[in-house]
């Protein structure tokens, strides 16, 4: 019975493949781990809108962002009143703001620019996933998913929460268990584990509840407007949208995980879901919802693991959707399962053997980031083989042998056909230098609001350039003081030693020493102390004042191994006078 | 009413608004800061000199290499530079503070030129070891070294986004890698294969210009692989002479030349518009203002000057 859908599965990719050049069944997903990343314990990640800074919450209560592209830490983020181990971190839309929630039952706002906290609420209990309203650029609005009660709508600029309906009675009109604008009075609450988040634009907000129910919520009025019953009816732990808005996952208990195609439209669906549920009172209220949630979301496919019948975590989409990861979450595990969107499960990527605790997908690239409960953060990117034919455009790359035929006149003795064939170029049509073409990956940027792709990368000194060269006053104006201290200190921090023993497969070609694809060799982030110092004393500086106060560990730029040994353009005689 | 204001084709021409002469060693290279404010220049004596382009009076010099320096490139906030020079190394100074605050060694030969990408978290250098190394500004680590030539380097340049590097090398080939993972997006190579002294991608990463030593200056659409203009009528065969793009009012492609001029060509109808006469040797550098119609040029060892040429308004033109 599937193999005519399988079939047609198979041809639509074959062409695809062929169409991009691609091998079919590789597909834009990583296959192995390319790097890690080390700074502090790490418990969870979160990707900027660009995917160009990663902001990773700590056990000791900082963030830490890393500029991706360099795989550096751009900013720590520290404050003496959160010391408390980071459960979740989100970016505001444009990056301005990085929300982190804590153990200690609070919620920080962080301005990410100049590394300072603008607000810090304690909340009643601790939140596990806290999301900011994905619509604003200064959001004021977000969402906190507790352990196992409803997810309460939090108001950071006056602290005042709203707790969320979790369930539907039909004797109620839908505001189930909500006390709007207070907190959360009652002391014994109840158990109903809930997972919650925004739709793309932050107009409404769907919930899965311990019923196994989704419930679409307004936050305008915290009025349920849709109801939509998982086959199965188990607890959902997580529900997430794909970044184009046109796909929502739910994972449950049951061990399934669901994806549901979203029937209504990504901006201004609150508006169109309250059209559909005001139309009559006939009905239940119960039977009402239901009817318009068949309306808003449609169940696409079911993934599970039919042999061990794993448990999952952490499920989410690839940045187009076309994908969707799952861990596993068996004790110790690290292993990541990726389907392709008509349900077949097309890669299992296995870790090192520290359980995985946080997972998500570059916006843009295929790139996955997982952490461990080591506090490590492995980077898994595609294997990369060289595309031969872009060092020389005339070369072509076959995929198996071809048979060559000649031409007709080719091995005449006097060829006709054979002429050198002059490239016609129009050198009088005009050429356009200055449009940039609009990225489509980004349709709805607003262009009128900045969006923070990088922090601005300061260079650290040399410990051996502090003196002054002779130069005359400079006439430039004020120049912004650096970076806070923090930021300092966390480059001195940051990146620290590897263990020798870790059981790593690292494919890449960027150490800096060889050339491509060395299989096997960690990518150390530096040499350890010891390291530098040998380094150090081959005399790669002429200027080695060695001011060192205790400051030989710092990290420093590497050098290639074979160089200093032939530094004959180092002079001998040092002065201090550079001129 | 006016005739010039009527013909549009014929621009106001550039005259010699200064000459800068504090170098004692050819000028290598002239740049511009993005934010138009500085000029900065690079020369074989070892220094760097930075300029205020208000008045042109000398702001700083920046000593601390050991040979003579090839190239140089702003940060995008104007507080840093990058110089690459003979000494191996590629030096990252504070104008602030007037120093040297990073040194990045790992070339094995001379650096010839350097560049900013546009994020300024990042330092692409090329050189004589036929390597093209990328740098992370903050830490000085070498990211990456990507096996780009088999002849010197003579020229790298990231696109406006940053997502690409392009370099040239005298074995004749262009290369365009993906700056993020550091893999070979493109080469490009014409027939002939004359060596290829600079490169640089248009502002919108379309294009790039490609100067070679047979005299000739080629607009290249890099995606499909060929070229679709040709400037010529320039002497260009033995030293490695910039050319940018001219935006601020028209476009033109503006280039030094080793007969002693600057050269500036109509980027749609390749004419050459004008010769900016005054150097007393060959023009290895040049750079336009980002958003005023001036030119700053440098020349070689007998001229060792820079010198700076607006184009006049009509009122400022003495007929």
């Amino acid at each position: 019975m599937n193999a005519p859908i399988i079939e047609v599965n198979l041809i639509f990719w074959v062409v695809l493949g062929v169409w991009m050049g691609e091998d079919p069944l590789q597909g834009d997903f990583p296959e192995v781990i390319e790097e890690f990343l080390q700074h502090g314990n790490m418990k969870c990640i979160a990707f900027n809108r660009r995917g160009t800074l990663l902001a990773a919450g700590c056990a000791n209560g900082s963030c830490v962002i890393w500029d991706f592209e360099t795989r550096g830490v751009a900013k720590e983020l520290r404050d003496k009143a959160c010391v408390a181990p980071i459960t979740s971190v989100c970016w505001s839309k444009y990056g301005h703001y990085l929300l982190a929630s804590a153990t200690d039952k609070s919620l920080t706002l962080w301005n990410v620019v100049n590394g300072e906290k603008i607000t810090h609420i304690t909340l009643q209990q601790t939140t596990l996933h806290a999301r900011l309203h994905p619509g604003s650029c200064t959001p004021s609005l977000c969402l906190a998913c507790p352990l196992s009660s409803a997810p309460i709508l939090v108001d950071l600029n006056n602290g005042t929460s709203t707790v969320l309906p979790v369930s539907v009675t039909d004797n109620t009109n839908g505001n189930a268990v909500s006390h709007p604008r207070n907190k959360f009075s009652d002391s014994s609450l109840p158990f109903t584990p809930t997972a919650a988040t925004f739709d793309k634009h932050g107009d409404l907000i769907y919930l899965g509840n311990s019923k196994g129910e989704i419930l679409i919520v307004d936050p305008k009025n915290v009025r349920v407007n849709a109801l939509i019953p998982i086959p199965g009816g188990s607890v959902v732990k997580d529900i997430v949208f794909s970044r184009n808005g046109q796909y929502l996952l739910t994972n449950s208990n049951d061990r399934v995980i669901r994806v549901y195609e979203s029937l209504l439209p990504t901006k201004g669906a609150a508006k169109e879901l309250e059209i559909m549920s005001d139309t009559d009172d006939k009905f239940p209220r119960i039977e009402k919802l239901k009817e318009v949630g068949t309306k808003c979301l449609r169940l696409s496919r079911e993934f599970q693991d039919a042999v061990t019948k794993i448990q999952w975590k952490a499920p989410c989409f690839s940045g187009d959707g076309e994908w969707v990861i799952g861990a596993s979450a068996s004790k110790g595990e690290h292993k990541l399962y990726i389907w392709d969107r008509a349900g077949h499960l097309v890669k299992i990527l296995e870790g090192p053997k520290e359980a995985l605790i946080d997972l998500a997908w570059h916006p843009l690239r295929p790139l996955v980031v997982s952490v461990s409960v080591a506090g490590l953060v492995y980077i898994w990117a595609k294997d990369y083989t060289e595309n031969w034919s872009a060092f020389a455009p005339d070369f072509k790359e076959l995929e198996e042998n071809e048979e060559y035929v000649e031409r007709e006149d080719e091995f005449d003795l006097m060829p006709e056909s054979e002429k050198v064939k002059e490239l016609v170029i129009n050198q009088d049509e005009e050429v356009d230098i200055l449009t940039v073409e609009k990225d489509s990956a980004f349709s709805d940027s607003d262009a009128s609001q900045e969006e923070l792709c990088f922090l601005p990368a300061v260079p650290f000194p040399d410990p051996e350039q502090q003196d002054k060269c002779l130069g005359s006053s400079l006439k430039l104006g004020d120049s912004n003081h650096t970076g806070s201290p923090f930021s300092v200190e966390a480059a001195q921090n940051g990146q620290a030693i590897l263990p020798a023993s870790s059981p790593l497969e690292v494919v890449g070609n960027s150490t800096p020493e060889e050339a491509v694809g060395t299989a096997g060799m960690k990518r150390k982030r530096k040499p350890s102390a010891k390291g530098m110092e040998l380094q150090a004393e081959k005399g790669r500086k002429p200027q080695t004042k060695n001011k060192s106060s205790g400051k030989t560990s710092k990290p420093r730029s590497r050098s290639g191994d074979g160089i200093d040994t032939n530094g004959s353009v180092l002079e001998d005689d040092v002065t201090d006078e550079y001129l | 009413m006016d005739a010039a204001a009527s013909m549009a084709a014929a621009p106001q021409p550039y005259v010699l608004q200064e000459t800068l002469t504090s170098h004692n060693r050819a000028v290598s290279a002239v740049k511009f800061s993005p934010d138009g404010c500085l000029l900065a220049s690079a020369s074989g004596d070892k220094t760097l000199r930075v300029w205020s382009t208000a008045d042109f009076s000398l702001l700083t010099e920046l000593s601390g290499h050991e040979e003579g320096i090839s190239d140089l490139s702003f940060s995008s906030d104007g507080r840093y530079l990058c110089s690459a020079s003979d000494d191996l190394t590629v030096r990252i100074w504070d104008l602030a503070a007037a120093t040297a605050v990073k040194t990045l060694s790992g070339h094995s030969n001379y650096v010839f030129c350097c560049a900013y990408n546009p994020q300024s978290n990042m330092i692409a250098s090329g050189s004589f070891d036929e390597t093209v190394r990328v740098w992370e500004v903050k830490s000085g680590k070498c990211l990456r070294v990507l096996p780009a030539h088999s002849e010197p380097v003579t020229a790298v340049d990231f696109n406006y986004n940053g997502s690409l590097i392009v370099s040239s090398s005298y074995d004749g080939l262009c290369r365009i890698w993906d700056s993020a993972t550091g893999h070979c997006m493109k080469t490009l190579i014409d027939d002939d294969s004359p060596p290829v002294s600079f490169v640089k991608f248009s502002p919108n990463g379309k294009f790039v210009l490609a100067a070679t030593l047979d005299n000739t200056l080629r607009l290249w659409h890099f995606s499909a692989g060929k070229f679709l203009k040709t400037y010529t009528g320039h002497a260009n065969s033995r030293f490695c002479i910039p050319a940018t793009f001219s935006v601020t009012n028209g476009k033109y492609i503006v280039s030094g030349s080793e007969d002693n001029c600057v050269y500036l060509w109509d980027l749609q109808t390749r004419k050459i518009v004008q010769k900016l006469e005054g150097h007393m040797d060959g023009v290895i550098a040049v750079s336009c203002h980002p958003s005023e119609n001036m030119i700053a040029s440098g020349a070689l060892g007998n001229d060792k000057t820079v010198k700076v040429w607006v184009q006049r308004t009509e009122e400022q033109m003495e007929d």
